[in-house]
């Protein structure tokens, strides 16, 4: 193979086919699913993987499910080898063998050209239900894994092309909801629109020259990676973060600690610092917390490097087992995914100091709410995670406010709301408001992105409610002289007039109808003094309702009057240099 | 006066040029272009006027008489749009959801770019104003509409100095009730204003899809408004006393009335007839089906033409704000002659999307452009003739354009000249046939059981390597192929879209009512297409329809004689193989129940078909036409050869070339590769063939 002569445009050409497979994979998956959760919300991600499991390229919708596939790819690689055969289909989910979340159910299929394996696809959604002692998942009473979920340790459900009726039936037969069933389907749907594309790809240029050339396309990329992470000061850095509540012990709270070292063109982070792991849920898994690691740290280069196996090789990861961000077996781990938001912040703290250009202040962190029950107008039972309610702010960089309601960082802007009308015909519920939150935002020369307040009037007698998140405790934290952004908290009031207000890792059930769901998701946290803001904008902000006069004043120093709603140049300029913020 | 004794004129303004096509029964078909003016593109529709008068040796009154249709294409929707500089709007709406059209849902598609910004909504928060009447899921009062409220808020719009405002609330897919009482109050409150109402305009579900959708057709509808105005004004003072016509995005094309009423329905209107004139010449060549591709300076469009018809979708988008009307389906690309070529960190080569666009263009234009582009490479390659670009209106610079990519691509990446040139040739080809895969492979279709048309003044160079590269054994390059629109605006039909939501499970659907919604449809069209004077009228029904609990719909055509008979297994049938062909699978075993979520009715009021004039027949031989040999590259062979180069307009019906050849005309140069052969048909277009698959058969 390495008689192969190196033809610098074909690795151009061939970077870009894979990601047009990838996408095209997404697509599918998106238009063929019936869980929300995956066609309205996108919460699922699709990739391409070499024979040996090495990352071609990817789509990430959410990017926390993503970094885990390549691992999990290899691990299925040797587990199975010499059981491996065309029209072959294998399913995973097992946190303790490389998954990320035990709802994050995937599917690989190995694409073989001339009887040789030559690549992956792969795909990973996240499941309506996965059994377990909750339906739809997030148990926060859990302690061991087998009351969170499933385990699906990579197993094989289509061998040679026929399906294995016994496994199949099996892991179905411990899933409450059949369109769990469905939806694997879907996934293994795209996985064969994967295969048939790269196929063609590989027989279009010969195998020997595609492999050839994607290992120039991995160097390449590679160059790309260490030329971002030479740009950074060679040294090392630390971060800190908080953990509040474990689900189990009120008050509890655990700390994210990370050093960062940066030299020449590797940059390694290191958690041998953070806490122990918890006795409840709360607790990341290896490639959960990797993934957080990762996207948090892509958002601070070139956001055009692609996504493969050579942008991940100056990148070192070291958890120690048995902390807080790796949890040893069997521990229950079904919350990790939302260790990424105080993971980033550790990680912002450490490198705004570096790199102050390139970091952004801190996002609202989520705060989900996932509600289930019997929806009498369809005579069906529904599932609905109501993504958007969690949807707060992002934090500002030095130079653009932060983006309003984009929802945590671990998604940035990949998940969507559900169309209101959808909600409406899925669900029982009746939406009564879904808008930005005034003052959410933390202030700032750049503000952070609004958060939202969600509103809905529940619609059918015994729903269950579950919630999952943090930023009840702590907001999106400001940068270099910019303000906090505003808590998240989820409210229930029951048509009694009783009003409870859950924790941030709950479950409630019996929740009659007529009661009012009431959610905010904060804003993120402002970036440079407040004063420093243009006054012309905090005037605009305030026709616009999303800042109050009150705000404008206090937190801005500007003084706008409340009949014209116009600018008061003198008394601003006596706020501003009186000091104010 | 009949049909056949009068002109018909197609006008398409475009950003640089303004294309005319004008038929009349004794001259035939000719194309025209003058300089767009887009302070006032109607100018420009009367210089075209006065161009084509001069040609046919009468006044421009003279020739206005004689017109009996103009068929126009216009971007001033689009550009309204794209420019911002659209109408002052208010936006009317239930309490609690005014922030929807600027949340986008949430989105942001840049994920891992914390500078990507969120587009500025084109209401602003203080002018969405709530009103507090609610309708349930099903369309049932929740809470009654409180006119006092609503006369408040228009009011308010109005001491704001609105011009359009747009009215959108929950469900109203499910009962107009309240838009409707409110859209009244709107109107007597600001009589002036154009008002857009989601009942009126789109009522189907997807409360986003709606409010996007009539605050884009808010937002351009005074806009449309006053430009409909001034255009009819000019052409009736020239004296025109014919039918004006507007092309839509939907392909069709209606009377200015109608079109003034839905004014986003023309944010395509520009490149909506390319499609119509493909089909034509693509039926020429024997095939009901096509991919239309039209690359131009900046930009590079890719469309699809199936059963004669173009491909429509009603999941589109402009400039990142939704609009979900039914519209041409077209996948647009940032690849054109001025895109740019550069290398990324990692040392890879990329084409665009960054254009140098006409100033200061690229190196070799000699206006200061120092980056190189597209049109450079091309030069370089000898596939065009520095001293007749443009059929030698602009003199290119061979030195600066060797001199941009020598320094910018070739030394950097260690290659000569000419492989660089070939690698940015390569490059910008693979972009474009991404863009044709976007409307072929993934909708599910094979592109190589497709002809590729070929549009626009760069296509020619490119169109065989993007063929190649997709297997496509066909290519048809019209003789208008720089003029396309202009000539498909002559034969587009009279056409209205319209479509309702009905849910219900599809084994009991209510067929009374089913029937009843498909025949006020139809009236509708056939009264609307009545009154614009269609002659052949036909309707076509279509469901869209998904398997219970799916969210997205795939829409299918339905026969009239399969709903007149219930037979709800035949449309049950169409829909499994439909989503079998688009998303790999069906459960058409699995016994899975459907349902049906909207009912789409096409209203269609044929147009007189054209003679498209025929050149006269010469035979195979085509050394009559050669007017040299040229030093250019050939990608097969991945080296320079002596290339013979013939010219297009010399060319007679079935002259055969076989590649490699370069093919010159006034507007446009075609690049026959080495595995193509070109003959010219019995209407003048070029059609290549993939030679291997000759001899193979």
């Amino acid at each position: 193979m390495s008689e192969v002569e190196i033809d610098p445009v074909l690795v151009s050409i061939l970077g870009r086919a894979l990601k047009a497979i990838t996408d095209e994979m997404s697509l599918t998956m998106e238009k063929t699913t019936r869980s929300p959760i995956l066609c309205e919300a996108k919460d699922f991600v699709t990739g391409l993987y070499d024979a040996d499991g090495r990352m071609l390229e990817q789509t990430e919708n959410l990017p926390i499910l993503s970094f885990s596939l390549s691992p999990v790819c290899q691990h299925i690689a040797s587990k199975f080898r010499g059981n491996i055969h065309p029209g072959d289909v294998f399913f995973h989910n097992d946190v303790f063998t490389l998954g990320n979340q035990n709802n994050d159910v995937a599917a690989f299929k190995p694409i073989f050209h001339e009887d040789l394996l030559v690549a992956w696809a792969a795909c990973k959604g996240h499941q309506a239900d996965i059994g377990g002692n909750v339906r739809g998942g997030y148990n926060p009473n859990a302690t061991e894994v087998w009351q969170e979920a499933l385990r699906i340790p990579a197993v094989k459900v289509f061998e040679r092309g026929v399906l294995r009726r016994d496994v199949w039936d099996l892991i179905f037969a411990n899933i409450r909801l059949p369109i769990v069933e469905q939806d694997m389907l879907a996934e293994i749907g795209a996985c064969t629109v994967g295969e048939r594309r790269l196929l063609g790809l590989i027989s279009k240029y010969g195998r020997a020259h595609f492999q050839a050339h994607t290992d120039a396309l991995f160097d390449a990329t590679q160059r790309m990676m260490e030329a971002e992470i030479r740009s950074i000061p060679d040294g090392t850095y630390e971060g800190e973060a908080t953990v509040y509540f474990d689900g189990k012990t009120p008050g509890s709270t655990y700390q994210i600690r990370v050093r960062i070292n940066v030299r020449d063109e590797r940059i390694a982070f290191d958690y041998t610092d953070t806490d122990p792991q918890t006795d409840g849920f709360v607790n990341g898994t290896f490639t959960s917390s990797a993934s957080a690691t990762i996207l948090t740290f892509l958002q601070m280069v070139n956001p055009d490097i692609p996504h493969n196996e050579g942008m991940l090789r100056p990148i070192e990861i070291k958890i120690p087992g048995g902390t807080l961000l790796n949890a040893a077996y069997p521990a229950a781990t079904t919350f990790g995914n939302h260790l990424c938001p105080p993971n980033a912040d550790a990680i912002i703290r450490a490198l705004a100091p570096v790199i102050p250009e390139r970091v952004t202040a801190g996002w609202n962190q989520l705060l989900c709410s996932l509600s289930t029950g019997h929806n009498p107008h369809r005579d069906a039972t529904y599932v609905d995670i109501c993504f958007m309610g969690l949807k707060g702010g992002s934090g500002a960089t030095g130079d653009c406010d932060g983006y309003d309601h984009i929802g945590m960082i671990d998604a940035s802007g990949g998940i969507l709301d559900q169309d209101y009308e959808m909600f409406e015909q899925m669900t029982p519920h009746l939406l009564l408001e879904h808008e930005l939150l005034t003052d959410s935002a933390g202030p700032g020369r750049m503000r952070g992105g609004l958060g939202v307040r969600t509103r809905y009037l529940v619609g059918s007698d015994d729903t269950q409610l579950v919630t999952f998140g943090d930023g009840d405790f702590e907001p999106a934290f400001g940068l270099f002289g910019g303000g906090d952004g505003t808590l998240n908290y989820i409210e229930l009031r029951y048509p009694d007039g009783r009003i409870h207000r859950p924790t941030s890792k709950d479950l409630i059930t019996g929740v009659p109808a007529g009661t009012e769901y009431v959610q905010e998701a904060g804003g993120g946290g402002g970036y440079g003094p407040p004063a420093e803001r243009s006054a012309a904008k905090v005037v605009c902000e305030v026709k616009d309702g999303i800042i109050s006069l009150a705000a404008a004043r206090e937190a801005y120093g500007v003084a706008i009057d409340p009949e014209t709603l116009e600018l008061l140049e003198a008394e601003t300029a006596e706020l501003r240099t009186g000091g104010a913020s | 006066m009949t049909e056949t004794e009068t002109y018909r004129v197609g006008v398409d303004v475009g950003g640089t040029f303004t294309d005319l096509a004008l038929w009349s029964p004794s001259g035939g078909l000719r194309t025209f272009k003058t300089l767009s003016t887009p302070d006032d593109p109607s100018l420009a529709v009367s210089d075209g006027l006065a161009l084509m008068a001069r040609a046919e040796g009468v006044s421009p009154e003279t020739l206005a008489a004689r017109i009996g249709f103009v068929v126009h294409g216009t971007t001033v929707t689009t550009n309204a749009v794209l420019t911002r500089s659209g109408a002052t709007c208010g936006l009317l709406t239930t309490a609690g959801v005014r922030d929807a059209l600027e949340m986008r849902r949430g989105v942001r598609e840049a994920q891992y770019d914390n500078r990507y910004q969120n587009v500025v909504p084109l209401v602003p928060r203080r002018r969405r104003l709530p009103v507090a009447g609610r309708l349930d899921f099903r369309g049932e009062e929740v809470t009654a509409l409180d006119p006092a409220e609503v006369a408040a808020a228009a009011e308010q719009l109005a001491a704001d100095g609105v011009e359009a405002v747009a009215v959108c609330f929950m469900n109203a897919f499910a009962n107009p009730a309240h838009e409707q009482a409110a859209a009244e109050l709107v109107r007597a409150a600001l009589p002036d204003a154009y008002v857009s109402v989601s009942s009126t305009v789109l009522p189907t579900i997807r409360f986003y899809d709606r409010v996007s959708t009539v605050a884009l057709d808010a937002y351009v509808g005074p806009v449309l408004q006053t430009y409909l105005r001034r255009l009819t004004e000019r052409l009736a003072d020239v004296g025109f006393g014919g039918v004006l016509l507007i092309m839509q995005s939907n392909g069709g094309v209606c009377g200015p009335d109608l079109t003034a009423r839905r004014p986003a329905a023309t944010l395509l209107s520009g490149p909506a007839a390319g499609p119509r004139a493909a089909a034509t010449y693509a039926a020429l060549a024997k095939s009901e089906d096509c991919v239309v591709m039209d690359m131009g300076g900046t930009s590079f469009d890719a469309s699809l033409v199936r059963g004669g018809a173009a491909a429509m979708n009603h999941t589109g988008a402009i400039d990142r704000l939704r609009i979900a009307l039914p519209m041409l389906d077209i996948t647009t690309v940032g690849a054109g002659g001025g895109s740019v070529g550069w290398l990324d960190t990692g040392g890879l080569l990329r084409m665009g999307p960054a254009s140098a666009g006409a100033s200061p263009g690229p190196a070799c234009y000699g206006r200061g452009g120092e980056r190189p582009t597209c049109t450079d490479a091309d030069l370089v390659l000898g596939y065009l003739d520095p001293g007749f670009f443009a059929g030698g209106k602009l003199r290119l610079e061979p030195d600066a354009a060797r001199a941009a990519i020598r320094a910018h691509i070739a030394e950097p990446l260690g290659l000569t000249l000419e492989e660089a040139a070939a690698g940015m040739y390569r490059v910008i080809n693979t972009n474009m046939a991404h863009g044709v895969r976007e409307v072929t492979v993934k909708r599910g279709l094979d592109p190589r059981e497709f002809p590729l048309v070929v549009a626009g003044g760069a296509g020619g160079v490119h169109a065989c390597m993007i063929a190649d590269e997709l297997e496509m054994p066909t290519l048809v390059v019209p003789p208008t192929a720089s003029v396309l629109c202009a000539t498909g605006m002559l034969l587009c039909d009279l056409q209205h879209d319209f479509v309702r939501t009905f849910v219900s499970p599809l084994e009991r659907i209510d067929l009374e009512a089913l029937r009843a919604v498909v025949s006020e449809l139809t009236e509708t069209g056939a009264r609307l297409l009545d009154d614009e004077g269609a002659r052949h009228i036909e309707h076509r029904l279509a469901l869209d329809l998904r398997y219970l609990q799916q969210y997205h719909e795939v829409t299918v055509s339905i026969g009239a004689a399969t709903l007149a008979a219930g037979d709800f297994e035949a449309m049950a049938e169409a829909f499994h193989a439909e989503h079998d062909r688009l998303y790999g699978y069906s459960l058409r075993d699995e016994g899975t129940p459907l349902e049906l979520i909207n009912v789409r009715v096409r209203s269609l009021g044929r147009a007189t078909r054209l003679e498209l004039p025929r050149p006269e027949s010469g035979g195979a031989d085509s050394r009559a036409a050669l007017k040299g040999q040229r030093r250019a590259y050939v990608p097969e062979q991945d080296a320079f050869a002596e290339v013979p180069v013939y010219d297009g307009h010399a060319l007679l019906a079935g002259n055969r070339i076989d590649g490699p050849a370069l093919i010159e005309r006034a507007d446009t140069t075609l690049f026959v590769s080495a595995r193509y052969r070109a003959e010219v048909d019995a209407h003048g277009s070029v059609v290549l063939r993939r030679r291997t698959d000759e001899v193979e058969a």
